[in-house]
């Protein structure tokens, strides 16, 4: 683990809490406090070196929540029936990025029209099931636990880190998020979840330390519940040291010109070594339901988020880990095909997904839906079930066979060299 | 805590140190709603119904519900119509809203286009047009009341939050909570936090009453309404938003309707809008044709296709279910549903009968419910409060900020699904958040406080500080932070001489806190030590007892409690109360703390 942040050394072995020095380092007091240079506590290091996943495929799953427009991302220019569909709000060729002579991404991707030209880009058409449902929450439960229209309670991510590690090692399986995401929910993994590194921390007075540690410790529970929560404690207890430490060291080290969103959480763990294999990031703060005047904020959101797709490779280029990570991008549904009548778009269904990262064979896979034979009220017919992309990862690049354990038998679809 | 006659109580349940009063019903009451009797009554029992039927309490609010049978105690918290509660004090309106802004701009294009088209907008006239960003005042003007409301919505969340815990009728702020999480609305687009008011008004007066009433009215809020897009739902052209949440998400559940029953729905609401802040019908916009509804035919206006939800046995079902969940526990049984669905039609969907049959129940006090409920941020803070026996929510720590970083922001719920609730509230970074929250309660940092309502978001300030210090727009408004700039300079389109948004953003932030009533900022009134000395505690065994006692339901282990004392004995060079009297509050505050901090805390 690096160990760049100086200050922050000389304020832990001084004795004051984690968060206090934070605080003192960010005001510039941080030196005043040095009483003597001693070694970085051992909390650091010997757990993540121990578990340090060497093998290192890193799997991110970035979900674009709020129901996407695939017409209006991946854009088939090419197709007359778009600009029918939408006379209004069917972007314009003139405002698409071109891969080919009928697709392109909406202008404002250039960072991922970039990663396309690099070729470790791929886009999968018409990702859906069957039966779709067009709630943001009960279509998002059924991408979430990877079985539609069942009463699946755990997640295939969680599912998937219980096939992968069946012990249930410690910092395996990380959610970027304010709350747990349902995908991410796990039989044996307990995982880690958190949205600001600066407060993943305990606030304690010095003497109170000791006692902070223990929390939880020995107890028996009372019941489910009471479980839950000692579960999710221990889960704080193994992670957070781990990764305030790394957020900090990472706040020394990253590339100031490119903007992340959430995806800088990400990043520091994977440059700071952090054990996790698994990461789930949900985007926050959507402005992807667009019922009502949809292309400003539709253009802004999807430039924001290849922005921080184009950004978190730049990272991963710096760190050489380019070959090493996968980010898969999808939402719970696509848009209806026609606009509404408030130059908007209401709840579809099939969408077009992404696959970004070393080893992929960039390019498209499926087969784009058609615009004209429509299904469900005025919707795309799905051309491949959604999971056999999360088969094709668990199989192909985390090199696993039991993918038909956590998802049922999927044909993969050849997508890594 | 005041009186002599607490301190044998008190003496009484300090006998089984760490099990506390712990005593849940046996296993075979799960799923009994067999009234209890007052045979099955005790301080711990009390404790448990105004921890789940409130907001919990000091300990003498718990004995006079102990004092009382349980329906005696049940009814003075369910049927508190008789209990005048007219110390709680009306919102104070900083005074921000004229009728300029009846029909607020739905974006800033919209605002500055509509400016400049008419030479006026929100009461806003432009600049004479040779004037370089003569239309700076309307953008301005935009900004302002983004900002009001925003800021305006905070205090109205903090003086919800004095209300429930000022309250002589818990139930009814709890269960306007409720209300606000199954009914959610989030002020970030109904943007105007006068609707949001009347709104919690509303989930008040209707709070224990019928659900059917509440429906009718919620349907015709005007918050309710801006939010899930009434005003785009006409004829010929129906929005299916609200038709489609109201059912999936505030009366049946997926699985009890169709895609085409969403479709006739959403015509039967069309014209359905508002007009400041009353509800009115569009006539001219509502499809007066046939509608097929959940298998019924005819010409169905909104009033009509609630009527027809609530005859449904899954509306029954899924809203007692739902209210279960909140109040009782997590796991219902199909029985229970049944039951509980029963309850509520046989009551016409009066709600009073059902919530008096939770709380009597064995189901209530039994095992499986006992210490299985993971308080919500707002009802934990609250909790905590009232526990600590503070009077007043303090200013210090900021109340939105800390529930925020809890995971629930009033007034702003994540989607129109509301707060998942029970175990979505938990987190690792959750968990000691709490115990940070607690920290921040018992040793507030008045010292460093920076009031949020006068810190903007990233760029902003700059702004200020660079157009106070002479620079002009321009300058001031200059691009050149690298957080604001895009990788591939989209941004830069952002300029526009006839006003700048850059600008805008901290002139309308400037001009709105400059009206703004203040929020006084100062640390909860509590004093620890007196609870300690009134309670007769000898020594720090007794000590840290009668603390687990006032804070837990759920009790910690030996070891724990071991480790307070030893840490209790440290912190104060002694054992022996009396002698450490003078100086023991911040010790006692930091036991206090790790209390708060333990997984045990989090649940009653």
């Amino acid at each position: 683990m690096k160990t760049t942040n100086r200050t922050k050394q000389l304020c832990d072995a001084s004795g004051v809490s984690r968060r206090q020095a934070l605080k003192i380092a960010a005001q510039g007091l941080g030196l005043g406090l040095v009483g003597g240079i001693g070694p970085v506590p051992p909390l650091f290091g010997t757990t993540a070196r121990a578990m340090a996943a060497t093998e290192g495929k890193i799997l991110v799953v970035f979900e674009w929540f709020g129901g996407y427009d695939g017409l209006s991302t991946f854009v088939p220019y090419g197709d007359d029936a778009l600009y029918r569909q939408r006379p209004n709000i069917g972007v314009r060729e003139s405002d698409v990025l071109k891969v080919d002579d009928h697709f392109g991404f909406q202008k404002s991707m250039v960072g991922m029209h970039r990663l396309w030209d690099e070729g470790n880009l791929a886009v999968v058409h018409g990702a859906g099931y069957d039966q779709p449902s067009f709630s943001h929450f009960t279509s998002a439960s059924y991408w979430h636990t990877g079985a539609p229209n069942s009463g699946e309670q755990y997640g295939w991510y969680g599912r998937a880190a219980d096939a992968l590690d069946p012990t249930g090692t410690p910092n395996y399986l990380v959610n970027i998020s304010s709350t747990q995401t349902l995908a991410v929910r796990a039989r044996e993994h307990v995982p880690v979840v958190f949205a600001d590194p600066n407060s993943f921390t305990r606030s304690a007075f010095h003497q109170e330390q000791r006692y902070v540690e223990k929390l939880g410790l020995g107890q028996e529970a009372r019941g489910d519940a009471h479980q839950f929560l000692l579960d999710v404690n221990r889960s704080a207890r193994d992670a957070s040291a781990l990764v305030t430490q790394a957020w900090d060291n990472y706040n020394s080290t990253r590339n100031p010109d490119v903007r992340l969103l959430d995806l800088d959480k990400v990043v520091a763990l994977i440059e700071n070594d952090f054990p996790a294999r698994l990461y789930y990031v949900r985007l926050r703060n959507s402005l992807f339901d667009t019922h009502v005047n949809q292309e400003s904020p539709h253009n802004r959101q999807v430039q924001y988020c290849s922005d921080a797709v184009w950004g978190f490779y730049e990272e991963m280029k710096r760190l050489g880990k380019q070959n090493d990570v996968v980010m898969l991008i999808h939402s719970e549904f696509g848009r209806r095909v026609p606009e509404n009548t408030s130059l908007g778009t209401d709840h579809g269904t099939a969408n077009v997904a992404f696959v970004i990262g070393g080893g992929v064979k960039g390019g498209q896979y499926s087969t784009p839906p058609s615009l004209t034979e429509l299904v469900h009220g005025d919707n795309l017919q799905h051309t491949i079930d959604f999971r056999r992309v999360y088969a094709t990862l668990i199989e192909e690049f985390l090199g696993s066979s039991k993918s038909e354990q956590v998802l049922g038998k999927f044909k993969t679809l050849g997508m890594f060299a | 805590m005041a009186g002599a006659a607490l301190i044998c109580t008190l003496a009484a349940y300090t006998l089984s140190p760490t099990l506390g009063g712990w005593s849940p019903g046996p296993a075979d009451w799960a799923g009994d709603l067999t009234p209890i009797t007052a045979e099955d009554w005790s301080y711990d029992r009390a404790a448990h119904l105004l921890g789940r039927a409130g907001f919990g309490g000091a300990p003498e609010e718990i004995q006079r519900l102990a004092d009382m049978t349980p329906d005696q105690a049940v009814r003075s918290l369910v049927y508190y119509d008789d209990i005048a509660n007219d110390e709680l004090e009306p919102f104070a309106h900083s005074g921000f809203w004229d009728e300029t802004l009846t029909h607020f701009p739905p974006s800033r294009p919209a605002a500055t286009d509509l400016g400049l088209r008419r030479g006026e907008s929100m009461g806003i006239r432009v600049k004479p047009d040779h004037v370089n960003r003569h239309a700076q005042p309307i953008s301005d003007r935009f900004f302002f009341w983004l900002r009001a409301t925003l800021l305006e919505t905070r205090r109205v969340g903090y003086w919800w939050a004095e209300r429930m815990l000022d309250t002589d009728r818990p139930l009814e702020e709890k269960m306007a909570l409720f209300w606000h999480g199954h009914f959610a609305t989030a002020e970030n687009k109904v943007r105007d936090y006068r609707k949001m008011l009347q709104q919690i008004d509303l989930f008040e007066r209707y709070a224990t009453g019928n659900f059917g009433d509440l429906l009718v009215a919620v349907a015709q809020n005007p918050a309710m309404l801006y939010y899930l897009d009434a005003g785009v739902n006409v004829k010929g052209a129906a929005n299916e938003n609200f038709a489609r949440e109201v059912m999936e998400l505030f009366t049946m559940g997926v699985g009890h309707y169709s895609e085409q029953d969403v479709r006739e729905a959403a015509r039967a609401f069309t014209g359905w809008n508002f007009e400041n802040l009353d509800f009115v019908v569009h006539t001219g916009l509502h499809d007066e044709e046939e509608k097929s509804f959940l298998g019924r035919t005819g010409n169905f206006d909104g009033v009509d296709v609630l009527n027809i939800i609530l005859e449904q046995p899954a509306t029954a079902e899924y809203i007692g279910t739902k209210l279960y969940r909140f109040f009782v526990r997590d796991d219902v049984s199909p029985e229970l549903t049944a039951e509980l669905g029963a309850t509520l039609r046989d009551h016409d969907y009066e709600l009073r009968p059902l919530l008096t049959t939770f709380f009597l129940s064995r189901d209530f006090y039994s095992d499986a419910s006992y210490g299985a409920h993971i308080k919500g941020p707002v009802e934990h803070v609250i909790t905590m409060l009232k526990q600590l026996g503070a009077r007043d929510v303090p200013g210090v720590p900021d109340f939105n900020a800390t529930t925020i970083a809890l995971g629930q922001h009033l007034l702003n719920p994540p989607s129109v699904a509301g707060w998942a609730q029970g175990r979505s509230w938990m987190t690792p970074a959750l968990i000691q958040e709490r115990g940070n929250v607690a920290f921040d309660y018992l040793f507030p940092d008045v010292i460093g406080f920076r009031d949020p309502n006068f810190l903007g978001r990233r760029g902003t300030g700059v702004v200020g500080e660079r157009l106070r210090s002479g620079y002009d727009f321009s300058a001031a408004a200059g691009l050149d932070d690298p957080g604001e700039r895009s990788a591939f300079d989209m941004a830069a389109k952002e300029r526009d001489e006839l006003f700048n948004t850059r600008i805008s953003t901290y002139r309308g932030w400037e001009q709105a806190v400059r009206k703004l009533i203040p929020t006084p900022r100062g640390g909860a009134r509590v004093d620890i030590a007196e609870m300690i000395v009134d309670a007769g505690s000898a020594d720090t065994d007794e000590a840290v007892d009668y603390l687990l006692r006032r804070f837990l339901q759920v009790p910690v282990s030996p070891d724990f409690r071991a480790g307070l004392v030893a840490f209790l004995d440290e912190e104060l060079g002694t054992s022996d109360i009396a002698r450490a009297e003078t100086y023991m509050e911040d010790p006692l505050r930091m036991v206090t703390h790790l209390i708060m901090s333990s997984p045990e805390y989090q649940l009653n």
